[in-house]
């Protein structure tokens, strides 16, 4: 597995220094709020309704089992005994004291951890595809390239203040996992007809309240140019981005005041004077040494004979929880967090280090979070599945909701978040509670819900097949239901279907919509195709009759 | 003294007294004011891509980042000092003590304080990294790793 050298822990540790001084010369009252919160942004710090947040960075999502065991420390030392996996492949701690955060990330350094840009109006920890290297068809494993642009924007002298926050997703599978195009910048490896390999590049996705698909500016930058091309829209994003409006910061509303095709022309003239700067080109050894780095640390195995356990709980939880690898021999695993009433995406401590203990044991010593808030084990011998379910039976860990409904995405809502308009962990309790028979779930399939307490869409519903957005009228809080966003084929973002539901009716509401959806299908339909075949029109029928 | 509006003045690096003027007055009237060896004061907000092809009248250039948030000065220092290679002093003024570091690799030569700095311990600010990640205007020192 790739590891920080000891250049770049000492740099960690250098980066601990300087936040330290920062909060130091807050906590005297020497740093005004406003700077400091300026400043704890970008060292991933927010201060919450109850307590302060830290977000630690799990770039492109992929965790060693000795740094999971590190944040499992952190979690009892300094947190109530658990984290909070994100939508973003990050970890959040909620119950976090000032004075101590230098030495929580003091802590972390040891095993390369760290919450550089983890927030803030900055480069944000850039996500990747959790199933980058694993699949078979991948056009280019994304990793080596998430690495490389991380470094390059870490405390960029250019571009650490600019108008808003700066989103960068990296694909280089076929199906998008990413959700790239909702990105502030997405990038999809592709090869021209040559055969070379470079980016697509898509900018000004975003969701929230004016929510936006990124346009194509680029169709194709070759590898080596991408550093000196991601300057040039960020410059153009520095200089001319809303500052003005605290709603418009984001760089969709920059690309669509100016229209794509010039936001594209204007990137493209600063390009043009930087691309042949040498010293802006990828560095093309550094990128063949992350490539080794990050091969795979598995070789095919032949398993002729083995015939797998009959047992009627494990097929139903290796139905929906394994899945085939590229290597042979091996398979993926994914692991689900989610237990009735808690938050989605929580682990405790305990969980976190049996997570670790069973990687040693089953996963060559990798974990990688997804945007589902669930856990991969990337590295399981096909023969060992059995083995590592048993485990996971005996730690409670064996949830089969990863791949159903129930395996729900909620933000922290209400319950946690100064900013929410209503609550989002109870609704998905609530819609657990209401599909809580194993048969039901297993006959609906694949179908993702996904609830926000407000329009900042920390729980992306736009995207998920039914999305729940919390809002207040007259001081009661209400749902707005969209339906049918996805990404993985192709990018559309969910249509309202129409007035607002309250939370008392929510819940009907999601119900109704699943039973038009199985009233409808036929043989392998997702949701998203009876949508595109039916239309809208049954579902508001049934839902507000 | 010399002919300008609302003139202010600062000391450049060579402990000269030096007068400024502010963009819109320059793009006014720069050919006369050229010949008068005055700086010029750029806002953030100041299309610098204006001076391009003047930059060779202009004796020294002030980018203010008073505004904590506003990163357009960086910029505008890059395009200064790398792109356009301007030979003059690039001057930080209303600087902030947690900037500096970006402000100078961005390409900034000297900085004056904001006053409300004085009597800082600078020490409490240095950031005393060892290495950098990108090529940018200028490394300071800094070990470049990428
Ligand atoms: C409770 C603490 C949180 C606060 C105060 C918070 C605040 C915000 C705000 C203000 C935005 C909108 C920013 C903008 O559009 O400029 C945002 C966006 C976002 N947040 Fe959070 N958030 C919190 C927790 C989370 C959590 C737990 C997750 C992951 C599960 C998350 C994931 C995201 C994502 C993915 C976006 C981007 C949505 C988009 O594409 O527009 N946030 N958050
Ligand atoms: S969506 Fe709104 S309520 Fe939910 S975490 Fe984000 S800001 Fe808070």
């Amino acid at each position: 597995m790739y590891k920080y050298s000891e250049k770049d822990t000492q740099f960690l540790v250098e980066r601990v220094d300087q936040f330290e001084k920062q909060l130091n010369r807050y906590l005297s009252g020497e740093l005004d709020e406003d700077k400091f919160r300026s400043l704890r942004l970008r060292n991933g710090l927010y201060m919450e309704l109850h307590a302060h947040m830290l977000r630690i960075a799990i770039p492109y999502g992929i965790l060693s089992s000795n740094q999971l065991r590190a944040l499992a420390d952190v979690a009892d030392k300094y947190d109530r005994g658990f984290g909070h996996f994100t939508t973003r492949q990050n970890i959040q701690f909620n119950w976090i004291q000032l004075p101590e955060i230098a030495n929580l990330l003091r802590d972390l350094t040891d095993v390369g951890l760290h919450a550089i840009q983890t927030s803030g109006k900055a480069t944000r920890n850039i996500t990747a595809d959790p199933l980058s290297g694993l699949t078979e068809g991948e056009i280019e494993d994304a990793r080596p390239y998430c690495e490389l642009i991380r470094r390059w924007f870490n405390l960029h002298p250019e571009f650490s203040w600019l108008p808003g926050k700066f989103k960068i997703a990296i694909n280089g599978a076929k199906l998008d996992e990413t959700a790239l195009r909702i990105h502030d910048l997405g990038l999809r490896l592709v090869k021209n007809k040559k055969g070379e390999l470079g980016f697509s590049v898509y900018v000004g996705g975003g969701l929230g309240a004016a929510a936006m698909i990124g346009p194509e500016t680029a169709s194709f930058v070759p590898i080596e140019d991408i550093l000196s091309y991601l300057e040039s829209v960020m410059r153009i994003y520095n200089l001319k981005g809303r500052r003005d409006h605290q709603k418009k910061l984001r760089i969709k509303f920059l690309v669509r005041e100016l229209g794509a095709a010039e936001f594209s022309r204007l990137v493209d003239e600063d390009w043009q004077q930087t691309k042949n700067d040498p010293e802006l080109k990828l560095n093309l050894k550094e990128l063949q040494s992350l490539k080794e780095d990050f091969e795979l640390p598995i070789d095919p195995i032949d398993l002729k004979g083995f015939r797998d356990e009959v047992d009627f709980n494990y097929s139903i939880w290796k139905k929906n929880n394994v899945r085939s690898h590229k290597v042979s021999g091996y398979s993926i695993v994914t692991i689900s967090l989610t237990k009735l009433g808690s938050a989605p995406g929580d682990a405790t401590s305990e969980q976190m280090r049996i997570l670790a203990k069973l990687a040693d044991q089953y996963s060559s010593r990798e974990i990688r979070t997804t945007k589902r808030q669930t856990i991969v084990f990337p590295f399981v011998r096909k023969d060992e599945v059995f083995d590592l379910w048993k485990s996971l039976e005996e730690y409670d860990l064996s949830s089969p909701h990863q791949g159903t409904l129930a395996q729900i995405v909620a933000c922290p809502g209400r319950d946690y978040c100064d900013l929410a308009k209503a609550v989002s962990i109870p609704i998905a309790t609530r819609v657990q509670e209401r599909f809580n028979e194993m048969n039901k779930l297993l006959d609906i399939g694949d179908l993702n819900i996904n609830i926000s307490g407000c329009e900042n869409s920390c729980a992306h519903h736009h995207i998920a097949d039914i999305g729940l957005l919390g809002m207040q009228k007259n001081g009661e809080e209400y749902y707005q239901i969209t339906l049918a966003g996805e990404t993985l084929h192709e990018t559309n973002i969910g249509k309202k279907l129409g007035p607002s539901v309250s939370s008392e009716t929510v819940v009907d509401a999601v119900e109704n919509i699943v039973n038009v959806f199985i009233d409808n299908r036929k043989s392998e339909e997702k949701f998203t195709d009876v949508f595109k075949r039916i239309g809208i029109e049954p579902f508001k029928e049934k839902v507000y009759g | 003294m010399v002919d300008i509006e609302n003139p202010t003045s600062l000391i450049n690096k060579d402990y000269e007294s030096i007068e400024l003027v502010i963009f819109a007055e320059w793009i006014e009237d720069f050919e006369r004011l050229a010949n008068l060896g005055v700086g010029l004061i750029l806002e953030p907000g100041d299309d610098v891509y204006l001076i391009q092809n003047q930059l060779d009248l202009i004796d020294l250039i002030a980018l203010d980042f008073s505004n904590f948030d506003d990163g357009r000065g960086y910029t505008q220092a890059y395009l200064l000092s790398k792109r356009w290679k301007y030979v003059g002093e690039i001057i930080g003024i209303n600087a902030h003590l947690d900037q500096l570091q970006f402000m100078i690799r961005s390409g900034v030569t000297s900085y004056q304080l904001l006053e409300s700095y004085k009597g800082s311990n600078e020490e409490d600010y240095s950031n005393g990294f060892s290495l950098c990640y990108q090529a940018a205007a200028n490394n300071n020192g800094l070990n470049l790793q990428y």
